[in-house]
């Protein structure tokens, strides 16, 4: 198996290992780990991560459903639902408006425009670590790259 | 992942929100059983702590519903789900480091509340060391191992998520597993 054979296989070895393969790309995989012992490297290391994925704590489709339907019930609230304080400062003139908008669907921001200064990787570790950025590579540069990552130490 | 019925599912995704966007509060129930997993291991990966992780997932579920009228399809409706809750996790990284200063120890290379990588190594728990040391890459490499590996999105879809090209995701995906085979010896 020549080098290029390695990088198309190691691609396929996520969906390889979580059985998300389709029949013929499997075959094709399974052909080609008994001769790479570098891509069955990485195969043992996806397949000890997905031994282990991030256990989801039991009690949170509960706890999301229930603040869901909070949220919709309390959006839903129909305009003679506002409470008494309101209205009588409305009769005032005082000019107060509810805390929720009276309709909902399609009159919510959208969520991507709640960031609220742009950059939203500011979080991002690898500034601080000192992470390589590969956005701003030309594609040329990324390939280089790339077949440099999938060929080192393969065959 | 398409918007097709998944592995099981009589309805599928698309299905359940074009019912959700008429007001079937169950067809929305669904979509947060079915996906609430994923949404929480991206928010993991992001935040690194688990109540953080949480409050996320809640919040980003909250936005995708009331933002459903403007979900045109696109995007499957989990690569969509995902990608606000991506983003909700940076902000809410972003406002723990305003409230404290010292926050950046919070989203340093290890999550307080996980084990050490050493001490889970003497233990021979190597898929725990492995998910740990998994967390001490940097996000980008850290997300697109996880993306790929734990739910089985194309580097196009990851890209999008992580706010990168096709081809940077890819690479990060093959830098992180190259780190962290370098890491596993």
């Amino acid at each position: 198996m020549s080098q290029t054979d390695c990088g198309t296989i190691r691609e396929y070895l996520p969906d390889f290992a979580a059985g998300r393969l389709d029949v013929g790309a499997g075959k094709v995989v399974a052909a080609h780990l008994p001769n790479c012992a570098e891509c069955r490297a990485e195969l043992d290391l996806i397949q000890i991560l997905l031994a282990a994925p991030p256990a989801v704590p039991a009690t949170l489709v509960h706890q999301v459903t229930t603040s869901v339907r909070t949220s919709r019930r309390s959006t839903r609230r129909p305009w003679w639902g506002i409470s008494a304080a309101a209205v009588a400062a409305l009769a005032l003139g005082i000019g107060v408006s509810t805390d929720r908008p009276v309709t909902i669907d399609g009159s919510v921001p959208d969520f991507a425009s709640e960031a609220e200064e742009g950059e939203l990787w500011l979080s991002d570790d690898g500034l601080l670590a000192g992470e390589p950025s590969f956005d701003g590579l030309s594609d040329e540069a990324l390939m280089e790259l790339l077949e440099e990552l999938t060929s080192e130490g393969a065959g | 992942m398409t918007d097709n019925a998944r592995g099981g599912d009589a309805v599928s995704d698309g299905e359940l929100v074009e019912r959700g966007r008429s007001g079937d509060d169950d067809a929305l129930d669904e979509l947060v059983r079915r996906h609430h997993a994923s949404a929480y291991r991206v928010a993991r990966s992001i935040t690194r702590l688990d109540d953080a992780a949480q409050d996320v997932v809640q919040d980003a579920f909250i936005k995708a519903f009331r933002a459903l009228s403007g979900f045109r399809g696109d995007a499957s409706f989990r690569t969509w789900l995902m990608t606000i809750t991506a983003n909700e996790a940076r902000l809410a990284l972003r406002k723990r480091s305003r409230w404290n200063e010292s926050a950046i120890d919070d989203v340093g290379p290890i999550a307080v509340d996980d084990p050490d990588p050493a001490e889970q190594a003497v233990n021979g728990q190597e898929s725990s060391r492995a998910r740990a040391l998994l967390e001490t890459l940097p996000e980008k490499q850290r997300l697109s191992v996880s993306l790929r590996v734990d739910e089985g999105l194309s580097f196009r879809e990851i890209a999008d998520m992580i706010g990168s090209t096709e081809g940077a995701a890819r690479v990060n995906y093959f830098h992180g597993i190259r780190r962290l085979r370098e890491l596993m010896v």
